[in-house]
């Protein structure tokens, strides 16, 4: 509507309109990135500093939010400190291991369940797909009850696993998608030429890699923001960053400062991320249902 | 700040043994921090009663213990300072920190289902010990036991503050103790002393009697307090709040505010049970008596004239509000002065701030004829033994519960972080005495007179309630007082409700 | 992406009658019938080769039935125990639930709260959502604008909601000071009063998953098909008729699946509520996961905790057959499922 063609024509009320679209957007811009905005100029604050605010109704007080020392010592504190750099590491290792096992194990199997036919198959995809939408506050008790007689929590390997069960339903669901678009006329011709199945199956995988790339970066957005699994299944040994940050709300003193910075690192990785799948993004947090 | 978990367990394997544990996968890719699980291991070397001290000490050398605890000073100051105790006995334990609810729910599967991930295990009173007393070991099995090394201070009542023992480690029977203090909040009053006295002739002139802080000053004189500062700033001065209270989203620690001014009046308790041992069938509750329905119109008046945000802040929000200036008086737990007195963090620091007691019950709002007393609550952590383990683990557990509670290491937690003894010794050690007065270097100590001299003893102390369901008491108080704070419901609308809630909590 | 882009049916390989008779691969059938890849005939893809493509599905429906499956069936057990702490666990058949249906006002507010918080939630998000996919259709913005709104959804909600506790708050949060000078607030910060909690935690939602419901319809605007509107251009139809004419129609089905996967959202994932409100104050956001939370992991009442998580499931998953019907259905064909 706001586009060129249309702005040619203006006519007085036509301009006044647009120029409402322009606040309206602007609006919405400014409400979009300021929480973003403030929890990285917060991060370099001083506690003290954080805590003046002007009188009410004194909106030249506004300039009190720029006026401070910026200070890296929170950055610093967190890495330095507080082990930042382990809780780093954890979370990408969870993130990238549970998004490796998920589409490794959900592109054989949405393979398969794009290139064969049985009773129950309806049933057994919504099982699948059911299994990501279920309440994780519901099955909490009994899975770290499983968890624990495998000796999986508070590792790593644990929280891969604990990831798994809502990255693996997904990359089931949205694989399948994938190959789904790609004829079986191509392996048939294939296997005509005397490749075997698993050479057939691999002779498509370049055709749907970019896909499958985007989709395990998204499984990894996914474990990366997860806090209730991470805090009951992988705290203790391993500990993300979400749950770190939620940490340093400690008796005694919430350390602001630190958590806005633990938010900044946190946050930082998963935009530039998303940046890169933009693309995908939709399809992704669709399940699949929308394309762009 | 102080908090660097460094795996324990990991660091000090060998390299032999890290691949024996399972960590060869890891180590491929490069996952050098992966934990090696929760395995514990134990080797013993049998000793006697007539054994040398070193000897029983060591007996355990080798053995893994995990210590689950909530994420307070002493765990992270314990956990960077954990080679004195491995040279002492030559065990290795490693410190979990998590947050209350967390180690609520982790201890919680552990203890029921009859595991032993947790060998060690941080006691929170009444949101920990009161639901699984049952499932931790009896540590008088240990005090007597002479093939144990002892803690030349002892481990009994005397050892500690009074009451102490029984807050944290005796629940329903006194025939078993389930945990030893670890650490201690205790409430007392902070308040800003600069204010008081800046703005006691004026506060005299309209109440008639001085405002200051000692330990007869009553939840009437709070409120006349607050609504004087309340008044100041309506008529447009620079003033903080007189008063606020803790009704945010914790519910143990709403409870617990209620609670002071339930008990200052006639010590008042909500089951009719001895508030030292608790109950796990404690019977109808009083709530929705006289008593109960008059404090809580009270508490509705204090909350009138208290910080507006009151149902947002809960304890550690409060506690902010404080440091920022915002409030002059707050009822707070000792073990937060150290952050009161940082000046990197506190506006109320430097001197800023004094200490005294509770406040004291009004004698005219006692409704059940008993006495007014400095209605004091607490929550005070223990370090309690995981019952499921194995014998020579809780043996050994034991070593650890004893080391951690000792007086050098209280003293040491103290000098460091802050933290709040539990242990009468400390109170000898070197420069304690000195630090109970400006200037300090042991902050917490501004508040020792107030508490360890006065607070914690009867009958100003309040203990309990100590009921299986605790947790789920303290939401249906924090719940049902919020919507009488908002104007939901009146008192004794809500006296009633609670009454209903519980007894039926409690299949009365 | 796909480098073959074939149109197609929402859900393939769902014929009718299970087993294809003729054991043939699924078809790949247009939506308007035509088959574009013809079946292939079972000689092609023979017994054992389905084998081989059960040992492919294995693995994956095997983690799957163990992460799953088990914990659903405890769950089951949990609720008809009564699981208690010091006692051990003991059969009471339905009581629990009957506790949840008869007596248990959290319970019916809690689902009630979930239902409003959800529906003013979404009512704003499709709202805003909507209106600015429309302006930024095929404007000279939408690159650049689109990727800065993103931004919130890529934010832990752990870390969304300690930001917005951070500037919401009463002593010095710059969005409580915000709202106090426009007089939208008094003292009492927003979270602080239970008339306006459940407010403070929707905007939370609308900040972070508005852009979400702005994708969406921007993929569907992209495929509102240019023949209808022109026909309607010129039947005399200005912008705004066109948009609920031609456009609104077409959105709907794209719509629809937002809301649900929102809505199932909200039932998943209650970080950033825990961390601003824990369900308070006096009870106006507890919306029912945040009570089951407290029953499960405070109170350690597992049986009614397991009571109440499958009343959540039973719900969650009749929302999810809805959603699988509207990818199945014919309004969905051109929601794209298929599209590269």
């Amino acid at each position: 509507m706001a586009s060129k063609d249309v702005v040619e024509y203006a006519s007085p009320a036509r301009r006044i309109a647009n120029v409402a679209v322009v606040v309206f957007l602007a609006v919405y811009l400014l409400w979009t990135i300021l929480p973003i905005f403030v929890m990285f100029v917060s991060s370099l604050k001083d506690l003290l500093e954080a805590f003046r605010i002007p009188a009410v109704g004194d909106w030249s007080g506004i300039a009190l939010f720029f006026d401070f020392e910026p200070t890296f010592k929170h950055y610093t504190n967190l890495f330095v400190n507080l082990n930042f750099g382990v809780y780093f590491f954890n979370s990408v290792a969870a993130a990238l291991g549970s998004a490796v096992v998920s589409v490794t194990l959900g592109a054989t199997c949405a393979y398969a369940l794009s290139r064969t036919e049985f009773r129950g198959k309806k049933d057994l995809f919504f099982w699948i797909i059911s299994t990501r939408m279920a309440p994780v506050v519901a099955v909490m008790v009994p899975l770290y009850a499983i968890f624990r007689s495998l000796e999986l929590v508070g590792s790593l390997w644990g929280l891969i696993l604990a990831y798994t069960t809502f990255n693996l339903p997904f990359a089931i669901w949205i694989l399948k998608g994938f190959f789904d678009n790609v004829p079986f006329a191509i392996e048939e011709a294939q296997m005509v030429d005397g490749a075997t199945r698993m050479q057939a199956f691999r002779s498509i995988l370049p055709l749907v890699a970019p896909g499958i790339g985007a989709f395990l970066v998204l499984c990894v957005l996914f474990a990366w923001n997860d806090f209730l699994f991470a805090s009951i299944i992988g705290s203790g040994g391993a500990k993300t960053l979400p749950v770190a940050t939620k940490e340093l709300v400690q008796p005694q003193n919430i350390q602001w400062g630190s958590i806005m910075a633990a938010g900044v690192v946190t946050t930082l990785p998963m935009m530039f991320l998303g940046l890169l799948i933009r693309r995908y993004l939709v399809t992704g947090l669709t399940m699949g249902a929308v394309r762009e | 700040m102080f908090y660097v978990p460094k795996n324990a367990i990991y660091k000090r394997i060998p390299r032999r043994k890290f691949l024996e544990l399972g960590g060869g996968v890891a180590t491929a890719l490069g996952a050098g921090s992966v934990a090696v699980g929760l395995s514990s291991v134990v080797t013993r070397s049998p000793v006697q009663a007539a054994s040398s001290d070193d000897a029983k000490w060591k007996q355990y050398s080798g053995t893994k213990l995990v210590f689950m605890s909530e994420n307070t000073p002493p765990s992270f100051a314990i956990r960077e300072n954990l080679k004195p105790f491995y040279d002492l006995t030559g065990i290795e334990v490693e410190i979990l920190t998590d947050d209350l609810p967390v180690v609520q729910q982790k201890v919680g599967i552990d203890l029921r289902s009859g595991k032993a991930d947790f060998h060690l295990n941080y006691v929170q009173d009444k949101p920990i010990g009161a639901p699984f007393a049952d499932y931790f070991a009896n540590l008088n099995d240990f005090i007597n036991d002479d093939t144990l090394p002892q803690d030349p201070d002892g481990m009994g009542a005397d050892a500690w503050f009074e009451n102490f023992l029984d807050v944290c480690g005796t629940m329903y029977t006194r025939d078993r103790l389930i945990a030893f203090p670890y650490d201690s909040a205790v409430a007392c009053t902070f308040y800003r002393q600069d204010l008081f006295e800046q703005h006691s002739p004026d506060f005299e002139k309209e109440y008639g009697y001085r405002m200051e802080f000692t330990k007869d000053t009553t939840w009437k004189n709070v409120y006349d307090f607050a609504e004087f500062f309340k008044k100041l700033r309506a008529a447009g001065q620079d003033v903080p709040y007189g008063y606020a209270q803790h009704q945010g989203s914790f519910a143990w620690t709403a409870q617990l505010d209620i609670q002071r001014l339930m008990y200052a009046h006639g010590q008042w308790t909500e089951f009719d049970v001895d508030d030292k041992l608790g109950s796990k069938e404690p019977g109808p509750t009083r709530w929705g008596d006289e008593s109960s329905i008059f404090l809580m119109e009270k508490w509705k008046e204090l909350a009138s004239v208290a910080h507006p945000d009151n149902l947002a802040n809960d304890t550690l929000q409060l506690n902010t509000v404080y440091q920022a200036g915002q409030i002059a008086m707050q009822v707070q737990y000792h073990e937060f002065a150290a952050s009161i007195e940082d000046e990197k963090t506190s506006r109320a620091a430097g001197g800023k701030t004094a200490y005294a007691p509770c406040p004291k019950g009004e004698a005219s709002w006692i409704k059940n004829g008993g006495q007014a007393v400095n209605g004091t609550s607490c929550g005070i952590g223990g370090i309690g033994i995981n019952n499921n383990a194995s014998d020579d683990l809780k043996r050994a557990a034991y070593l650890f519960a004893m080391w951690s509670t000792s007086k050098e290491t209280q003293y040491n937690v103290l000098k460091g972080v802050g933290g709040t003894p539990t242990r009468k010794a400390v109170m000898d050690m070197p420069g304690v005495k000195e630090a109970r007065q400006r200037p300090t270097d042991m902050p917490n100590a501004l508040t020792f007179d107030a508490v360890y001299d006065y607070g914690i003893k009867d009958p100003h102390f309040v203990l309990g309630p100590k009921i299986p369901e605790a947790n789920e008491y303290y939401q249906i108080i924090l719940t049902e007082v919020q919507k009488c704070i908002s104007g939901q419901q009146d008192p004794a609308a809500t006296c009633e409700s609670i009454r209903d809630q519980v007894d039926d909590m409690n299949d009365i | 992406m796909a480098t073959q882009v074939l149109p197609g049916g929402a859900l393939r390989g769902d014929a009718p009658g299970g087993i294809n008779p003729v054991g043939i691969m699924p078809g790949f059938v247009t939506r308007d019938g035509v088959t574009v890849l013809e079946a292939e005939p079972l000689a092609r893809n023979p017994e054992p080769s389905r084998r081989y493509y059960f040992y492919m599905m294995a693995p994956a429906i095997i983690t799957l039935a163990a992460i799953s499956l088990y914990p659903f069936f405890w769950l089951i057990w949990m609720s008809l125990h009564d699981v208690d702490i010091m006692a051990g666990d003991k059969w009471v058949g339905l009581k629990n639930f009957e506790r949840l249906f008869t007596r248990d006002a959290k319970f019916s507010n809690g689902w009630l709260l979930l239902i409003q918080y959800s529906a003013m939630c979404l009512f704003f998000e499709v709202l805003l959502g909507v209106l600015i996919a429309v302006l930024l259709n095929r404007s000279r913005w939408e690159k650049v604008l689109v990727t800065v709104f993103l931004m919130p959804m890529m934010m832990a909600p752990a870390i969304a909601g300690l930001v917005w506790y951070y500037l919401y708050n009463g002593t010095f949060g710059w969005y409580h000071w915000f709202m106090q000078s426009v007089g939208l607030l008094g003292e009492t910060s927003i979270l602080g009063s239970p008339s306006t909690a459940m407010i403070g935690l929707v905007l939370v939602d609308i900040w972070q998953w508005t852009p979400l419901i702005v994708l969406i319809t921007l993929a569907g605007l992209k495929r509102v098909p240019r023949d209808q509107l022109e026909a309607n251009m010129v039947d005399g139809a200005g912008e705004i008729r066109n948009f609920f004419q031609v456009v609104l129609p077409n959105l709907y089905p794209f719509l629809l699946i937002g809301i649900l996967l929102r809505f199932m959202d909200n039932f998943r994932f209650i970080d950033s509520v825990l961390i601003l409100t824990g369900g308070g104050p006096a009870d106006a956001t507890n919306i029912l996961p945040v009570y089951l939370f407290d029953v499960s992991f405070q109170y350690f009442k597992l049986g009614r905790g397991a009571a109440i998580a499958l009343t959540l499931l039973v719900v969650t998953i009749i929302l999810g057959m809805f959603l699988v019907k509207i990818f199945d259905s014919p309004a969905a064909r051109n929601v794209g499922r298929t599209e590269g």
